[in-house]
């Protein structure tokens, strides 16, 4: 019973359809499928499918967000339900990403802010042209985990060494970690810089930001 | 729409398509209008009669029509000696390398990695040796001089090592300024620069709709000077344009009209160049910009011919990461269609992975498709000389040509490769058996050891590295 259940949920975030998701997940509460379960064992595994496919190359960015979308609205529904079992979802970790000053360029990082939403990351997303003073009282502000520091250009990505400074000096390191991106960003420039981690694309920055989490967790 | 209008052997649009595309625009500049955040610039546009509201620009399609009239139908960029070299007007086509590659796939090594100041002496020089890169672009970003100057960096070797026109793309304002000043150095003086020059200074636009300061500086200042700007707003559909061919390319347009008619409102008769590209999307799988895709070509081409406008354009560029198979069919025919769609300036010869990577090699390879496109959109010669009408008269059905004088004569006109091979089976494996791109290499390998004729004289040399030498004592301060 519970498995067409799950199969219907999977089904509607695979397919990007928000209404039949939004039905899927009102048909569990009349079920009686604990919350958590419907989005664990329903939703997620259509999303984890269509990352997949994505990350393999064949499906495309909207698919992505219209899974996401549809999840979203599934999570609408289940909120109220989460709340009155006093229930909260566990959040994989909490992401402050943002642009660098100077730089204007967000195609990248609003991707990566994206695919970290959708793989359960709680994302504050600081724009583009950001200080290292709004990324540190953003840090401070949300208890982030982790930071995500954008720079598309030459001339710019030092500002990624300004910011682990900052955060450095707010005494927010080494627990928050910081992780660089950008197309003259390389695995080199983030060992020179002091950040924990760099990544080519989005999808591997999300792998990264999952390390990150857990090396976090192991140090406490 | 006024303006003189030259079809190009391919008109991509046809003049329905394009009449539509080009009342989109307008209407995008009439309702939405463009972000302009210069006050000089907001006060020429309003005393020219657009619609001011705060940095929002509106600007009636009248001041389009007049901008489109006043505009230069025509840009010659000369040689360092000043010599005439390339007039962008009507059918023309010329290729010109790229910009500021991240990294170089060293053909000698066939390691990917950080480009450096050598190797841009070395791109530059075989830039100039190869016989069909009509003008240069600095190729490569070196990583072995201060980010923030790199662009001095470029503009000095561009000026000291090559004798082609060249495109000079800078950081912001003040690197621009630098670059034109030392580009004066050679030329001998500001007027000398404006009257005969070498180089056109490329703007990057942030959006179709929205205009970085530093852009809106730049053409107001090469308007000053009277030095072509190539003014190149880009949307990329999907992400900051609509998705669609017709949407992306509607608002980029409105972009590049609003860029026009400021240069106009600057100084009447400035000489601007408009983007021969535009209309691209973000791959949506990837995520990775696209260089080679085939749906925009000459969209952007058919709407400059419309308007009579000189154009810069893009082809070459391939998305491969490696020179192979793919990356001579990208650039083969990018390279095509925009010779056929008359792009005037066609840039991004050797450029590899979507514009992070260049190479030597692929450049080379793009130098001979060059030859084969320039001998291809040749005109027929039907002349009696060429059409021989005598000989044949003269030799009947079943003449020999060979042995005639007129064979002497004319052989030589036909297009010969350089890199593509012909020979038959046994001398190919007797030569070595060589891939195309084994044969580029090596050509790249002999046109680098040859001579370098293209020095400056030594006190003009020390001026233009005095100005480098400047901008890094007074860089941070």
């Amino acid at each position: 019973m519970n498995d067409t259940a799950f199969e219907a949920m999977r089904r509607a975030v695979v397919d990007g359809d928000a209404d039949a998701a939004a039905a899927a997940a009102s048909a569990a509460i009349a079920a009686g499928i604990p919350p958590l379960v419907a989005i664990d064992e329903g939703f997620m595994p259509g999303m984890k499918e269509v990352g997949a496919g994505f990350a393999a190359g064949d499906l495309f960015l909207p698919d992505m967000m219209l899974a996401a979308r549809a999840m979203q609205r599934a999570l609408n529904v289940l909120e109220p339900e989460l709340q009155k079992a006093a229930v909260e979802r566990a959040v994989a970790g909490r992401v402050v990403i943002g642009t660098v000053a100077g730089d204007i360029h967000e195609i990248g990082k609003n991707l990566v802010g994206m695919l970290l939403s959708t793989s359960g990351f709680e994302v504050h997303d600081l724009g583009v042209n950001v200080s290292p003073e709004r990324f540190v009282a953003a840090v401070q502000e949300h208890r982030a985990d982790i930071v995500g520091l954008s720079a598309l250009l030459t001339t710019t990505m030092t500002g990624q060494r300004t910011i682990i400074a900052a955060l450095q000096a707010a005494g927010l390191r080494p627990p928050v970690k910081v992780m660089v991106g950008g197309a003259p960003v390389t695995g080199a420039w983030a060992s020179e810089i002091g950040a924990d981690g760099y990544s080519e694309d989005a999808m591997g920055a999300v792998e990264l930001a999952k390390r990150l989490v857990g090396a976090g967790e192991a140090a406490r | 729409m006024t303006g003189p209008r030259e079809t190009p052997r391919w008109d991509r649009l046809g003049p329905a398509t394009a009449a539509r595309l080009e009342e989109a625009a307008l209407g995008i500049l009439e309702r939405t209008g463009v972000e302009v955040p210069v006050p000089e610039a907001l006060a020429l546009l309003r005393d020219g009669g657009a619609a001011v509201d705060g940095a929002r620009v509106r600007i009636p399609e009248r001041l389009v029509t007049w901008a489109l009239g006043a505009a230069p139908t025509s840009v010659t960029l000369h040689d360092r000696a000043g010599r005439p070299a390339l007039e962008l007007a009507g059918r023309r086509h010329y290729f010109g390398t790229g910009s500021d590659c991240l990294n170089i796939l060293d053909h000698r090594t066939g390691e990917r990695r950080r480009a450096t100041t050598a190797d841009l002496v070395d791109g530059l020089a075989l830039a100039e040796a190869l016989p069909n890169v009509d003008f240069v672009m600095s190729m490569y970003l070196p990583s072995d001089v201060d980010p923030a100057l790199a662009d001095r960096h470029q503009a000095a070797a561009m000026l000291a090592r090559t004798r082609k026109p060249f495109v000079l793309v800078t950081y912001d304002l003040a690197g621009m300024l630098d670059g034109l000043e030392m580009a004066e150095i050679v030329a001998g003086g500001r007027a000398a620069l404006a009257a005969r020059p070498q180089l056109g200074v490329y703007i990057n636009v942030t959006r179709g709709l929205l205009f970085n300061e530093d852009s809106v500086r730049k053409l107001l200042a090469c308007a000053e000077r009277g030095v072509p700007a190539l003014w190149i707003p880009v949307t990329s559909g999907g992400t900051t344009g609509p998705i669609t061919l017709a949407g992306t390319i509607a608002i980029n347009t409105a972009g590049v009209l609003a860029g026009v008619v400021l240069a106009q409102l600057a100084r009447e008769g400035a000489p601007v160049v408009v983007p021969g590209f535009g209309g691209d999307a973000l791959d949506l799988r990837t995520m990775v910009d696209p260089y080679a895709g085939p749906e925009p070509k000459g969209v952007a081409a058919s709407l400059a011919h419309r308007w009579g406008l000189p154009m810069f354009s893009l082809g070459a560029g391939s998305d491969a990461k490696v020179v192979d198979e793919q990356s001579a069919a990208e650039a083969g025919m990018t390279m095509l269609a925009d010779a056929l769609a008359g792009g005037h300036l066609v840039h991004d010869l050797g450029y590899l992975e979507s514009g992070l990577t260049g190479s030597h090699v692929q450049l080379a390879i793009c130098d001979e498709l060059a030859g084969w496109i320039n001998a291809l959109v040749r005109p027929v010669d039907v002349s009696d000389e060429a059409l021989a009408l005598d000989l044949v008269d003269a030799h009947g059905v079943d003449g020999s040509y060979l042995e005639l004088d007129h064979t002497f004569a004319h052989y030589r006109e036909r297009w010969y490769p350089t890199l593509f091979d012909r020979r038959g089976h046994e001398p190919w494996r007797a030569a070595g058996a060589t891939t195309m791109a084994q044969r580029a290499a090596t050509r790249v390998d002999q046109l680098l050891a040859g001579p370098r004729p293209a020095a400056l004289d030594p006190d003009v040399e020390r001026a233009v590295r005095a100005v480098v030498d400047r901008a890094e004592a007074t860089a941070g301060l």
